[in-house]
């Protein structure tokens, strides 16, 4: 298993557009407001729904003002458990792919503050809200299990999506025999809420049996294929279109009874229904990233090698479903140890079902892990990135295959230099700036999957030699649009200005999900490989012409470039596509690619993104007032399509890193089971104010195994490593070991 | 809904008068806190009254219009004694709410977080109001009377702040929050110092927020800092007598936290309306 596989034949290239820094091609539409989100269509005959939610966490609602709501001008109907017409598919069933129970008015129980209970639509917004204000829900209120300490416990054998959620190697009490050293401690992460930008969405209109959908999406042919479930029809006659997102984050992959009610109303009423989530009504139907709380151990030797780990978390997930924040697993692939064990349980609470946020698990799981390794280093007197470097993989610890690539350890050299780590001195509370600000240097190591889903796409040569090409893609902000496109153009051989980008709907050819940072190279692979596909017809189509100046070069005689093949051994012999489908009669040629990664590596092989995350912090030291100054992260992720998309990226991620370990949470207030802070004034994010001096460094790292592009995914390693390093760095600047995120001013100061 | 946008003085207390209408001034407090309720039957919208807004000199002081915004306090031309204002405008919300929110809103809203309202307390400002009954004047501090609670009487508004002359004052204000910026207060100060010759204080008014149902003055610690000496701040500081401040625990901050904060901060904002720093 541990034989190097064979480099591929002829490892692809990357042509003149991929690697380039290019800006957004949706940066005009953008910023000018021409770009279209779900909530500004407006389609003939609109009605506007608004959906009335529970005020309390557990029980069922005893009475709803229908008459009221009714009789209030302007709307059309409410829709109720009493008169909620029948859907074709169980919302509390799970027979649908990366599907979650949800709340659809399937009956009058409620199991979780916000839950939609009925959906008001009206003629207007307006009249559509203040009819679900009139309702004036009555309850049967039980009492709310909210918090660790009033959850319902339970064993965990499933984690994230599907995996195992325990997972063990080697003898784990001879590691903790052998060491001299054990350090045990515990971390606690709260509730958080995706809060992307752009709320949740949906406008939904019926012809007959067929529904068009303008809505984000992150998973645009499954959600087609669960939308076409949920109403008995042909997923052929589901179109949706998500052109654009604002921000997704996980939370726009799954589907929620919210869209479903949205639908069912639009037929129920046989015209076109929006409905917007207000900011609070985003606080429970469509999910959030799951409170843990870790424990780890971590034994060492004389020499600081670790000799056993040992990672539990308690994640928690709602009472109806399970998502169970993977936090444990951040253990495995990291750091050599002989012994590892990472192992869940679940403790369930009257919330809405947690789901996956930005790197689910990784993210909550590598705070506590870069925490406790830092302990650790502490306590065995060594510095940090030492103490990492020490206990460097060299093959992944869990299962022992080989990296299928990793610069983890140029990150650490590259970042520790820009960040000037060398000198820093190994007792906390040593530095002070020039105002008297407590100063504390801290690190984390970053780790993500580099998964593949399945894409396919299309591609279409045009007569002028310029094409079009297809899959649907979701732009989150993270710019697919841009970099998809890239790839598009590489696979052509052709300018990217000469290439045409559709993408977002189910018009097109299905482009996967945009998660799990996967979605370039899935999406992406398909790309290239539907352009190659057109050049490979292209070159079948000259190199048989005797009127060609390619003939008889033979198919792998010739190169794409800049819409011309071009002879390999002459290079003054050339051709423009144009013109070999003019003599050849075609109008156009169709070419077709699909990304998924060939299961043989996939097997053999075990495939990260890596980085190296430094951070510095300044407190005040009677305040306790905490600011990140500085950031720098180095990070390996294979092929870099576009460095400057991919900065902006790990950019967004490292901030993200610096709101979970100071800014986000969730408050609940444990009497009614509701989440107090369900706003952004409440919620705290940083403000750009809060967002030091950052710097994102691109490591080269030639990964021949990922996939053929040699890609892998910026979008979530960010936040892993950053939370740890800044939570580090406030110890170093203050002595004090904060085990609760997010970290407060009055931690700090031991109140 | 009834929406009225009187320009003159006199036709907004006519329409004050003739039946129950909330005043409206930036909305920056009174749309958030409608949440998902209706709007109130009728708004008065005070920002088209060209009188109502602006800053100017008086007799004695300084006359500063209801709807000057926070904007508007950040660009006027004002002596230092208005440096504490001037940071505190600075900190309301971000520069969209500044642009919007006015001065008399924060007060008349009356948050115990109201960040303009412990600098306006150092700078003895008070309030005028109009209405059927006519005008009146009263302080600041007998105007807020509680969490959301004021003077302000049936068909009243208030028209503007006034501000004494205080020569050779300074202010200084510090707000600490849970974030750099666009943050509800764990707790602010405020200070205006007015010094003796002898580089001493001759008077000290301080004033904190967020920590108590109204934001207040300190009148013990004010006595024991007058004829104080710079070196001597610390120490006053340090005895003061804070029992008059109720703070609570919230999610932004424990009672305890912010009782050691505001100590804490008030060394540094008496230090800073001195001038001896910063
Ligand atoms: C995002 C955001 C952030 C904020 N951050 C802060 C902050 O950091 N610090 C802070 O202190 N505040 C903050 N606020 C609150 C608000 O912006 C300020 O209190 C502002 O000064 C209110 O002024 P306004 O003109 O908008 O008041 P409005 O909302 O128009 O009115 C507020 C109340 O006062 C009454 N009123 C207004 N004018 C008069 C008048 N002349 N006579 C009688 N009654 C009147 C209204 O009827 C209403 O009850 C924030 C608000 C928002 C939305």
């Amino acid at each position: 298993m541990n034989e190097p596989l064979p480099y591929p034949a002829a490892p692809v290239r990357h042509g003149s557009n991929s690697g380039q820094p290019m800006t957004r091609r949706d940066g005009r539409l953008k910023v000018t407001g021409a770009a279209t989100y779900a909530a500004d269509t407006h389609p003939e005959g609109l009605l506007h729904a608004a959906l009335a939610v529970s005020s309390i966490a557990r029980g069922r609602v005893s009475f709803l003002d229908v008459e009221a709501a009714k009789a209030h001008p302007g709307v059309v109907e409410v829709i109720t458990p009493q008169n909620r017409p029948a859907l074709a598919h169980d919302p509390d069933s799970k027979t649908l792919p990366f599907s979650f129970r949800m709340d659809a008015l399937q009956n009058d129980r409620v199991r979780y503050a916000g839950q939609p209970i009925a959906v008001v639509v009206a003629e207007t917004l307006e009249a559509a809200t203040e009819g679900a204000r009139l309702l004036a829900p009555r309850y049967e209120a039980e009492a709310a299990r909210i918090g660790f300490g009033n959850g319902l416990p339970e064993p965990a054998p499933m984690v994230g999506v599907g995996a195992p959620g325990r997972a063990e190697t080697g003898d784990l009490e001879a590691g903790f025999a052998a060491a001299s050293q054990i350090v045990e401690t515990g971390y606690e992460t709260p509730a958080q809420y995706h809060n992307a930008m752009e709320p949740h969405a949906i406008v939904a209109a019926w012809d007959g049996d067929h529904l068009s959908i303008d809505m984000p999406n992150q998973a645009i042919a499954m959600s087609q294929a669960s939308f076409a479930a949920f109403f008995g029809i042909p997923v052929q006659n589901v179109s949706l279109r998500s052109p654009f997102l604002g921000g997704g984050f996980g939370s726009k992959a799954i589907l929620a009874g919210p869209q479903v009610l949205c639908i069912l109303a639009a037929r129920m009423l046989g015209r076109p229904v929006k409905l917007v989530l207000t900011r609070a009504q985003m606080y429970g139907p469509v999910g959030h990233r799951g409170a843990t709380r870790q424990t780890l151990r971590l034994g060492t030797d004389a020499q600081g090698r670790l000799t056993a780990l040992e990672h539990h978390a308690v994640s928690e997930t709602s009472t109806f479903d399970d998502f169970i924040e993977p936090a444990a697993n951040a253990s495995l692939n990291l750091y050599a140890s002989p012994a590892i064990l990472a192992r869940h349980d679940a403790m369930r609470m009257d919330t809405g079902t947690p789901g996956p946020m930005r790197a689910p698990g990784e993210a909550s799981g590598s705070a506590a892990l870069e925490c406790a390794m830092d302990e650790a280093a502490q306590a065995a007197g060594l510095d940090p990135l030492t103490f990492r470097l020490i206990n460097y993989a060299e093959t992944d610890p869990i299962s022992g295959k080989p990296y299928s690539a990793k610069e983890l350890r140029a990150c650490y050299m590259r970042g520790a230099e820009s960040f000037g780590w060398a000198g820093r001195p190994l007792a906390p509370r040593q530095m002070r700036d020039e105002n008297g600000l407590l100063t504390g240097w801290g690190m984390g190591s970053a780790l993500f999957p580099a998964p593949m889903f399945q894409a396919e796409a299309r591609a279409v040569l045009r007569a002028d030699g310029s094409a079009l090409v297809e899959t649907s893609g979701a732009d989150m902000g993270q710019g697919a649009w841009t970099a998809l496109a890239q790839l598009a153009a590489d696979g052509l051989g052709l300018d990217i200005d000469q290439v045409e980008f559709r993408s977002g709907s189910t018009d097109q050819p299905d482009g996967g999900i945009a998660g799990g940072s996967g979605h370039t190279a899935t999406a992406g692979g398909a790309l290239h490989a539907a352009g190659r596909d057109v050049v490979a017809r292209l070159t079948e189509l000259a190199t048989a012409d005797p009127e060609s100046p390619l003939f008889g070069a033979g198919n792998s005689g010739v190169t794409a470039r800049d819409g011309r093949l071009v002879r390999n051994d002459d290079e003054s012999r050339s051709e423009a596509y144009a013109d070999i489908l003019a003599r050849a009669g075609l109008e156009a040629l169709e070419g077709t690619g699909r990304g998924a990664r060939d299961p043989a590596n996939a097997e053999a092989r075990a495939m990260f993104s890596h980085g190296a995350v430094f951070a510095e912090v300044k407190v005040d030291p009677e305040l306790g007032q905490i600011r990140v100054s500085r950031m720098v992260g180095a990070f390996a992720a294979g092929r870099i399509v576009n460095p400057r998309l991919a900065r902006s990226q790990l950019y967004g991620g490292m901030i993200w890193g610096l709101s979970f370990a100071l800014h986000e949470e969730a408050v609940h207030d444990l009497r009614s089971g509701r989440v107090m802070n369900a706003d952004l004034a409440g919620y705290h994010v940083p403000v750009n104010a809060d967002t030091p001096a950052m710097e994102a460094l691109l490591i080269d790292e030639d990964d021949r195994f990922v996939n053929d592009l040699g890609i892998k995914g910026v979008g979530e390693i960010g936040i892993t490593g950053s939370v740890g390093a800044i939570a580090n760095a406030i110890w170093h600047a203050t002595g004090v070991r904060v085990r609760r995120f997010p970290i407060r001013i009055e931690d700090v100061l031991g109140l | 809904m009834l929406f009225h946008r009187p320009e003159t003085l006199e036709n907004a207390i006519g329409i004050m008068q003739a039946g129950p209408v909330r005043p409206l001034a930036g909305g920056t407090d009174l749309y958030p806190g409608l949440r998902d309720g209706p709007p109130p039957a009728a708004l008065i919208d005070l920002s088209r009254i060209a009188g109502l807004r602006g800053i100017t000199r008086e007799d004695g002081g300084w006359r500063i219009g209801a709807t000057t915004t926070w904007t508007d306090i950040v660009r006027a031309d004002l002596p230092a004694l208005f440096d504490g204002l001037r940071a505190a405008a600075r900190e309301v919300g971000s520069v969209q709410i500044q642009n919007a929110g006015t001065v008399a809103g924060n007060i008349c809203n009356a948050s115990p977080a109201a960040d303009g309202v412990p600098a306006l307390l150092t700078l003895d400002a008070e309030v005028s109001l109009a209405g059927p009954g006519g005008s009146r004047r009263l302080p600041l501090g007998d105007f807020i009377t509680g969490v959301r609670r004021t003077a302000l009487g049936e068909g009243e508004i208030v028209t503007a702040l006034h501000v004494p002359d205080a020569p050779g004052g300074r202010g200084a204000f510090v707000k600490l929050g849970a974030r750099r910026y666009l943050v509800i207060s764990i707790a602010m100060v405020s200070a205006v110092v007015i010094p003796a010759q002898d580089g001493t204080i001759g008077e000290a008014r301080i004033a904190v927020g967020a920590c108590s149902a109204v934001a207040r003055r300190l009148p013990g610690l004010e006595a024991a800092l007058a004829g104080c000496a710079p070196e001597g701040i610390a120490t006053v500081v340090a005895a003061a007598d804070l029992s008059a401040l109720t703070p609570i625990d919230d999610v932004r901050g424990s009672a305890g936290y912010r009782l050691d904060a505001v100590r804490e901060i008030l060394g540094r904002v008496i230090v800073a309306a001195l001038g001896r720093e910063g």
